[in-house]
């Protein structure tokens, strides 16, 4: 049982080929693969440029936080507080902004505040020891309290800063710059979970936590250093937002962390730490978005941009589960 | 050292803290703290008619907390009733308006709630899906079906059946509200299977070590399946209540009730690892949290304020349990 776990646990595999093979990717890329044609038979305009733009575009805000969550859960710890804490960091941002006319203040309260939400969550859960997932929806109840008390309507744009509205709309060559900044948080955070020692005792936390502290780290500093990338993720997300809507609102991020954590698992991110990568994520991302697409694309109802990714889930799941026990035998 | 913690264990602790070790009585102090506090502060706060109201608000949450809990108990989690609560008010509210019947309606209500809870159950434990996983995505498909088949408006109680008003407004005795009185005859049942069945006894073996279990000659699966169906079947109970309540089928019912329940729960000291927890636990947290809001309420603070002070306090509750937990195993 232990032997097994173990030998499960050293995730990231040498060669990219028998990486796809070794975990759920190779389903979840068969899925993308199956919806993508699908949707283009049924409708031509799906491998439009402008379509696959606004494709990425949709994949950017869910891939920031996914990037920081992924981390998060593989050390086998979660956070619901990202969507009530996407909303705050947007009215925070956008009220620095109003009153300072500077794009850095901005970033950097936004920033200050997601970290912080980060840090007091990794601090709680470290520290005092309580499950993340009662913690977390703590802090939730928290900052959508909050969020009212701090402003019972939208933040409006006051500052009329063209560089703030780049963030959201504006694009480098024919690539919008969410999808840039994106890629970025998304190529480090692959990097450092890949072939850093860091990223290792990431893996190794939330494989076997005693192991790693008897070995000598401090498991509870790695775990904290998660939260508060995820919520480093979140302060750039939530400002991309603002910047998207061109206001801060305080009702924004309702279910956001169901869509990021529904991506997550998704992309083969075992819930109970240890096991996952952020490629699997990628894609799990990916195939929720692409399902969002083609729903408006095929003109369905927008409803079943719901109903759709709750099957895709359970099924992505259940075919991992069956693949894995072919292999066994 | 572990000796010697157990050596403390026996001469140590003075009554009071070996009081305080039994969960249940320290949840019950909490809760007259509470209550103690806003007799005091808040106006109109100790009077028989707002406690029996603030018995009726929690019963949605002790109805559906039996099942979260004893879901929990047996090592898996459902945070599918939320959704489940705005599903089941379709069926009963479209039955009733055809049948004028607040029997069929209930019926189908809970015919629904058995194929939610089945589905919920199979894919957990015949399948193997992680039950957070399989959780999550039928509350997705359960509250996109709901926002497509409503087009996202409430469908009104077109009968206006006395017994269904009777549901909400009703009092036994004129004293205690009929939904409270549902609530505390399932928990009465609930807490018995628990403790004195042998069914009650199986669900504690298999979220306590379900190998164990399976060598014990218990059919894990088994046990799981129909914890999930008692699950969906209690949050039918409380979906029926809300209904009343509100009078229509809602399609944002129960948004965010999951977690409003699983918080009770957990703050009744049962563990998300299965096997530890008491129904009597859940529902102490459940009128913490109840009397606690109401009472901010009767102090004047808006709900914001409520959600904020609820959020610190589940935190602080948990947490102040795990220390209390370290301290006693002396780890």
């Amino acid at each position: 049982m232990e032997m097994s776990e173990l030998t499960q646990s050293s995730a990231p595999r040498r060669f990219i080929g028998g990486q796809l093979l070794g975990s759920s990717q190779l389903v979840l890329g068969i899925i993308l693969a199956v919806l993508c044609i699908a949707i283009s038979i049924a409708a031509p305009q799906f491998y439009s440029e402008a379509n696959i733009i606004a494709i990425l575009r949709q994949c950017a805000l869910v891939l920031i936080v996914a990037s920081g969550m992924t981390m998060l859960i593989i050390t086998a710890e979660v956070d619901l507080s990202v969507g009530a804490s996407l909303a705050f960091v947007g009215c925070i941002g956008m009220a620095v902004l109003n009153s300072t006319h500077s794009l850095v203040l901005g970033m950097l309260a936004a920033l200050a505040f997601a970290g912080g939400v980060g840090l007091f969550n990794g601090l709680v859960v470290t520290r005092l020891k309580v499950n993340s997932l009662i913690a977390t929806i703590g802090t939730m109840m928290m900052l959508q309290g909050g969020v009212y008390l701090f402003t019972r309507e939208a933040v409006q744009n006051h500052h009329r800063l063209v560089s703030f509205t780049d963030l959201g709309a504006g694009y480098i060559g024919a690539i919008p710059l969410p999808v840039v900044i994106a890629v970025a948080i998304f190529a480090i955070a692959a990097v450092t979970l890949r072939f850093t020692t860091l990223g290792r005792y990431l893996y190794a936390v939330g494989a076997n936590e005693r192991a790693v502290r008897l070995s000598g780290v401090r498991s509870e500093r790695l775990k904290l250093f998660a939260f508060v990338v995820t919520g480093l993720c979140v302060g750039v997300a939530g400002m991309i937002l603002a910047s998207l809507m061109n206001a801060g609102q305080p009702t924004a991020g309702r279910g956001f962390e169901l869509t990021v954590i529904a991506a997550v698992i998704l992309g083969g991110t075992s819930l109970l730490g240890g096991r996952g990568s952020l490629f699997g994520t990628l894609l799990g991302v990916l195939v929720l978005k692409v399902i969002d697409n083609g729903i408006i694309i095929l003109g369905w109802n927008q409803d079943l941009q719901m109903v759709v990714p709750g099957v895709v889930i359970i099924l992505a799941t259940y075919l991992d589960i069956i693949r894995n026990r072919a292999n066994v035998r | 050292m572990s000796l010697a913690s157990t050596e403390t264990m026996r001469a140590g602790p003075s009554m009071l803290a070996r009081l305080f070790a039994r969960q249940e009585l320290a949840l019950l102090l909490c809760l007259i703290l509470v209550i103690a506090f806003f007799s005091f502060t808040a106006e109109n706060f100790f009077s028989v008619r707002n406690m029996t109201n603030v018995l009726g608000q929690a019963s949605l949450a002790l109805t559906a907390g039996i099942g979260c809990a004893i879901v929990f108990m047996s090592g898996e989690v459902d945070i599918s009733i939320g959704s489940l609560l705005a599903t089941i008010a379709l069926p009963l509210i479209i039955i009733m308006n055809d049948t004028n019947s607040l029997l069929l309606g209930v019926g189908g209500a809970l015919l629904f709630g058995l194929i939610i809870g089945v589905v919920n159950g199979y894919l957990t434990a015949y399948a193997g899906i992680n039950s957070l996983i399989v959780t999550l995505g039928t509350m997705f498909i359960m509250r996109g079906g709901v926002y497509l088949y409503t087009g996202q408006r409430a469908i009104p109680a077109d009968a206006a059946l006395d017994s269904f008003i009777a549901l909400s407004d009703g009092r036994l005795f004129n004293v205690v509200p009929y939904s409270a009185v549902i609530a505390i005859v399932l928990l009465a049942a609930f807490a018995y299977m628990m403790r004195h069945r042998p069914f009650g006894r199986q669900i504690y073996a298999v979220g306590g070590n379900p190998e164990v279990a399976r060598l014990a000659g218990y059919d894990v699966r088994r046990v799981k399946f129909i914890c999930f169906i008692i699950s969906a079947m209690l949050a039918t109970v409380a979906g029926i209540i809300l209904a009343a309540r509100v009078g229509s089928a809602q399609h944002t019912a129960g948004l965010n009730f999951e977690f409003q329940v699983v918080a009770a729960t957990v703050l009744g000291g049962v563990s998300l690892a299965g096997g530890i927890g008491s129904l009597t636990g859940m529902a102490l947290g459940v009128l913490i949290l109840q009397f606690l809001s109401n009472g901010l309420r009767g102090l004047g603070l808006p709900t914001e304020w409520q959600l904020v002070i609820t959020g610190m306090i589940i935190i602080a509750a948990v947490a102040f349990d795990e220390a209390k937990r370290r301290r006693i195993i002396g780890g």
